[in-house]
């Protein structure tokens, strides 16, 4: 079942469309419109909420890279296999 | 000078040496083939060099003056890397493919190889990246200052009698000059990758990060109490502070802020656009995969070194209690609370950021200072011995000169910026590049005009709204520019144009000159045209290109499933140099260098040992020869074309032969390996003799494959149809004589050739013609080809001859790969062509079959005393069984059981035909004898037609009276079971097979059934039947079988049948079609 569930997680960050998603959405992210939640000078256990939100978004962004480059991995006709046989 | 400033110094000195003996080990590993600078996680740390001083000491100073916001700077590049798979991969290949060097050469390769485009954006890095190296040296020199205590700006140095005095910073450029130039200088090889460079530069990024984690650490945990702790007491001691900095757009008044949207933008193109890092990420790429694992690597290495950041700054300004000097914060602090290794860990990661940076940019942007404003002037002059000198030297004076420059942008703006607004400087000048680097790779109509247009603009937008007021401050303009706008015009405020207020400086500035930019850009790539120069590089950039790549990858595929070896270049050598000169060469190429034991040459080192080959020949052949030989070569690798090149075997032996015979034969080859297409190849073939030999007609002919000899091209003057009367008619003798002979006929003076044959020949003005037999040594001849010249008598000399025969040898060649090929392609349709027959024979068959099936009755009638069944099972595809029963009336039943002879279509279509005439003849006829009878006359005319027989027997049952009367067309016997008779009774009656004779008469018999009788009906199929051993199964079996099961159910017995006779094949296919009808007297 998990296997499964990560077999077509990783088939669809092979699209070129989702990597366009991904990307799209951290520039939402980044601007106003989504920045302005969490603008505020609130701190969660003495942690301001605005330096939250940074690192933790900022973490799972690189996780999501790290999938898609999984992803990559997966897929030989995507990977750049064309220096190897 | 005191303790501080040797301790400082001596550090620094160390580290230089440590980072030279790195760079030096990097080289040497290099040398010897075991680089270790080829892997992802180098690759990685250098492109870390985006993290400069700025962000070793900015980042902080800024996160304690503006907050939060310094993190976007990080942010963007982090989301950059999503767009890396794509982009930054393209630019890889782009760049290896052309052998690119630098951003400039690539932005200009792009836009047709544009002078002008190559100078403007080397122009904008020089400029652009002013502000950053003087970050750079003002970052070092502020932090050497602090670490050491030494005060004041400048070093005294005694000179004679007077006092020399030196700016600390300028000590500062001059080392890092001279660096950059060991590092990057010392040889002039561009297009190769420096591996010292990178390793040197990998190391710092490791250092920087170690070090401001160390001090992040340290300040975090060793001076606080972790996170909250130093969230807590800073928003506790000052809340309204604590507000400004975690909350974007609260700063805003602020002279130095710039808005979250600017930053983040700014820092997205310049990740990828900065000289440097166009330079670390794409030319020093060694391998496109590692980009995958950069992908995410590089944005965890932003988000470890940023990670302490934010509680530094709050905690410097708690140790200090202000934000004053905030920039320097990751000293000071633990300078302030007496923790001198701490700081000298600090200092010596600020250094490692600013050196890193300084020596990538300067040789990054002296490379393309050298390729792209100097190269274009010194290529004018006559090439001298000393250019090469020249070239070094003025590569170094590049280094010198960017670094200098920023030096003085040092000395002249100084300290009224802060770090990280002096970098964005330069990052504004690098988003310039932005428009024309994206439309390079994604959009076809962009061109050269909109490039320089759009890049000219944004440029000049940048130096008027940016860097001009960046002085402001240094009384270098006067203020009233930036008040009251030049000449007092207001509206062209260099901080507000167009009356365009309220905006920072930068978001400002980047606002008018990506406007500007962008549709200068599209504006002219719209208007104007490309030139063939452009779209030639718009094919390799961008669509085409992807297909190209697809298509080298095939045939890389193939070239990898035969791998080049080094003896197949040493006897490619061998045939222009001569064998010992070949095996001198190769074994000087081998030397120093790692091949594996069998000679295979790697694709990494394929390039070389073709580019070492190509120099080999060209001292014999000429460069351009020697390019067109080794590629041919290598592209004809394991193709059809190989043996060809034994055909140059010959060359060797004959260098003395002119170089245009040489030249023919380069130009024969590439005529014949360009096409499948015989015709053309031989048009073009003729088409190059004529031009080349001064002939005046040339004519090939070939063989047909009925013997025949007939013309195929035919070039040149004179060009009549050919007929019988053609004046080439008459030297059909000489071609028959070529043809069969297999050697060159050639007259060299038509005039005195033998009586009067080729009168019309010479009166068309031909002096001499050769007819030379197309075909391969050992071989018959294929045809003739057949010069004529009208201007040289005597022209055919034997050298001459040789060379045209080695040509037809050549195209003799071709001909037969192109007619095997056509052969396969015959056989393949034909092969094709019968599979498909074959196909719809078998459908055929198998609706037939379905037909067939379909004939047969779905079950029997029921009659009260007896019980019936029937089955047939097919062998094949279309049997000739049938069986049937007709009720005539509550007691009567008809059975009869019948084979076609043969399993064809045929047979079926009979089957139906005696189907639809027996339902007819039941009605009308009553007894079996006059059924057959009528049946037989009626087949007769079909049956002899389709040339088969019909074997039947038919037979009535009476219930009341309890006989079963019959009539048999030489059917096997039905038997009968009786209960206490051992041997069956065997059911016969006379009768010929039905389709032999037209009238027959037919017995017709009758026995009377007893209760508890079984009779079996069945074809020939079942006493057929054979076993492994050749047995048959025979009526004896059939007989004893029928006794074993007569007890059963009807359809019981049928069962029980197959079974015995499967098992007595031993095999679950029959043989032949079996039907058995069984009717049980209850």
């Amino acid at each position: 079942m998990i296997s499964r569930f990560r077999y077509r997680l990783l088939h669809r960050l092979q699209l070129r469309e989702s990597w366009v998603i991904f990307f799209i959405m951290g520039i939402i992210m980044l601007n106003f419109p989504f920045l302005n939640i969490f603008n505020k000078s609130d701190a969660i256990l003495g942690i301001p909420l605005l330096f939250l939100y940074f690192t933790v978004g900022w973490a799972i962004s690189i996780f999501v890279i790290y999938l898609f480059t999984l992803a990559i991995r997966q897929s030989p006709d995507t990977h750049n296999g064309t220096k190897e046989p | 000078m005191n303790n501080g400033f040797a301790s400082a110094a001596l550090i620094s000195l160390i580290y230089t040496l440590l980072i030279f003996l790195i760079a030096w080990y990097a080289h040497h590993r290099k040398v010897t083939g075991r680089s270790i600078v080829g892997n992802p996680y180098i690759y990685s740390l250098s492109i870390a060099v985006y993290c400069t001083s700025w962000t070793f000491y900015g980042s902080v100073g800024r996160a304690a003056t503006t907050g939060i916001d310094f993190l976007m700077i990080y942010v963007g590049p982090s989301l950059t890397a999503f767009t890396w798979f794509f982009i930054l991969r393209r630019m890889v290949q782009i760049s290896k493919e052309n052998n690119i060097t630098s951003i400039a050469d690539f932005i200009s390769l792009r836009y047709g190889k544009s002078l002008w485009l190559g100078a403007l954006v080397t122009l904008i890095a020089i400029l652009g990246i002013m502000p950053y190296i003087a970050l750079q040296i003002k970052a070092v020199s502020t932090s050497f200052y602090l670490i050491s205590g030494f005060q004041g700006d400048s070093f005294r140095i005694p000179h004679g009698s007077s006092e020399l005095t030196v700016p600390s910073g300028f000590i500062l450029a001059l080392i890092l000059s001279i660096f950059s130039v060991i590092f990057g200088a010392r040889r002039l090889v561009s297009s190769e990758r420096h591996e010292g460079l990178i390793a040197a530069v990998a190391f710092e990024s490791l250092i920087k990060l170690v070090s401001l984690l160390g001090v992040g650490i340290f300040i975090t945990y060793q001076l606080f109490d972790g996170f909250s702790d130093i969230f807590t007491r800073f928003q506790t001691l000052n809340p309204e502070k604590f507000r400004q900095l975690f909350t974007l757009g609260a700063s805003s008044g602020s002279p130095g802020a710039i808005p979250p949207f600017t930053m983040l933008f700014l820092s997205m193109g310049a990740v990828m656009l900065l000289p440097r890092q166009f330079h670390v990420m794409v030319i020093e790429n060694s391998d496109e995969r590692h980009i995958t694992k950069a992908m995410w690597m590089f944005p965890v290495y932003l988000f470890l070194i940023n990670l302490f950041v934010m509680p530094i700054a709050l905690g410097g300004i708690l140790t200090t209690g202000s934000s004053a000097g905030a920039d320097f914060f990751v000293i000071s602090v633990p300078l302030a609370t007496g923790h001198s290794g701490i700081a000298m860990l600090a200092f010596l990661g600020g250094l490692s950021a600013a050196a890193g940076m300084v020596i990538v940019e300067s040789v990054a942007i002296s490379t393309m200072l050298l390729n792209h404003i100097f190269m274009p002037v010194i290529v004018r002059f006559t090439p001298q011995a000393w250019f090469p000198l020249l070239l070094i030297n003025l590569k170094r004076l590049g280094i010198f000169l960017v670094i200098f420059l920023g030096y003085f942008y040092y000395r002249i703006v100084g300290d009224s910026f802060m770090l990280v607004n002096m970098g964005m400087i330069s990052f504004s000048a690098a988003a310039q590049f932005l428009p024309a680097m994206l439309g390079a790779l994604y959009w076809r109509r962009g061109n050269r005009a909109g490039a320089i247009t759009g890049i000219l603009l944004g440029f000049l937008t940048w130096f008027y709204t940016l860097l001009i007021p960046s002085f402001s401050n240094s009384g270098w303009i006067s203020k009233e520019l930036l008040t009251d706008g030049p000449f007092g015009m207001q509206l062209l405020r260099p901080s507000a144009m167009f009356g365009l207020n309220g905006m920072d400086l930068w978001s400002h500035s980047l606002f008018w000159s990506m406007l500007f930019n962008i549709s200068g850009y599209l504006i002219c790539s719209i208007l104007l045209r490309q030139d063939e120069s452009e779209r030639e590089q718009v094919r390799k950039f961008i669509g085409a290109y992807e297909l190209e790549r697809r298509q080298h990858h095939h045939t890389e595929v193939k070239r990898l499933s035969k791998p080049v070896t080094i003896s197949q270049f040493v006897s490619l050598m061998t045939k222009f140099i001569g064998e010992t000169e070949a095996h001198r060469a190769i074994e000087s190429y081998r030397g120093n260098r790692d091949l594996d034991a069998d000679g295979n040459v790697s694709e990494f080192e394929l390039p070389n040992l073709k580019r070492f080959t190509e120099k080999s020949l060209a001292g014999s052949v000429g460069a351009a020869a020697a390019g067109a030989i080794v590629d041919s070569f290598l592209s004809d690798m394991g193709s059809r074309m190989e043996s060809v090149y034994d055909i140059f075997s010959t060359v060797r032996t004959s260098l003395d032969q002119s170089r245009e015979s040489l030249f023919v034969r380069l130009k024969a080859s590439e005529i014949i390996n360009r096409t499948l297409d015989l015709q053309i190849i031989m048009d073009d073939l003729l088409t190059l003799l004529l031009k080349e030999f001064k002939l005046d007609a040339a004519i090939i002919q070939l063989t047909d494959e009925d013997g025949t000899c007939s013309v195929k091209s035919y070039q040149g003057s004179n060009r009549h149809p050919i007929t019988d009367r053609h004046w080439y008619m008459e030297s059909r003798p000489y071609c028959e004589a070529a043809l069969a002979t297999c050697k060159a006929q050639f007259i060299n003076d038509t005039g005195l050739a033998p009586a009067a044959s080729l009168e019309r020949t010479i009166a068309e003005g031909f002096i001499s013609c050769a007819h030379i037999p197309i075909m391969r040594e050992g071989e018959p001849s294929l045809g003739v080809m057949s010069v004529f010249s009208k201007s040289i008598s005597g022209l055919f000399t034997e050298e001459f001859i040789s060379l045209l025969s080695s040509l037809t040898g050549q195209f003799a060649q071709a001909v037969t790969i192109v007619h095997e090929i056509e052969a396969r392609e015959h056989e393949r349709v034909q092969k094709e062509q019968a599979l498909l027959k074959n196909a719809r024979v078998m459908r055929d068959m198998e609706i037939a079959q379905q037909i067939q099936i379909s004939f047969l009755p779905e079950s029997p009638p029921e009659l009260f005393g007896i019980e019936m069944g029937g089955r047939c099972m097919s062998a094949a595809h279309v049997g000739g069984d049938y069986y049937d029963f007709f009720r005539r009336d509550e007691q009567t039943v008809d059975l009869l059981i019948a084979d076609v002879s043969g399993h064809s279509v045929g047979a079926a279509l009979v089957m139906s035909e005696v189907r639809t005439l027996l339902r007819a003849q039941v009605s009308s006829s009553h007894n079996t004898s006059s059924i057959l009878q009528s049946l037989n006359s009626q087949l007769y005319d079909d049956l002899t037609r389709a040339e088969l027989f019909i074997t039947m027997f038919y037979a009535k049952y009476n219930a009341t009276t309890g006989r079963l009367s019959y009539a048999n067309a030489g059917h096997n016997h039905p038997l009968i079971f009786r209960n206490g008779q051992s041997p069956c009774i065997e059911l016969d009656a006379e009768g010929l097979i039905l389709g032999v004779k037209r009238s027959v008469v037919f017995e017709e018999r009758s026995v009377e059934l007893l209760k508890g009788d079984v009779v079996l009906f069945y074809t020939d199929g079942l006493t057929e039947a054979t076993s492994p051993d050749g047995d048959m199964f025979e009526n004896g079996r059939v007989c004893s079988q029928l006794g074993r099961v007569s007890h059963l159910q009807v359809h019981e017995i049928i069962d029980s049948f197959y079974r015995a006779v499967t098992e007595f094949t031993g095999s679950t296919t029959l043989q032949d079609d079996i039907s058995i009808v069984v009717l049980k007297i209850l």
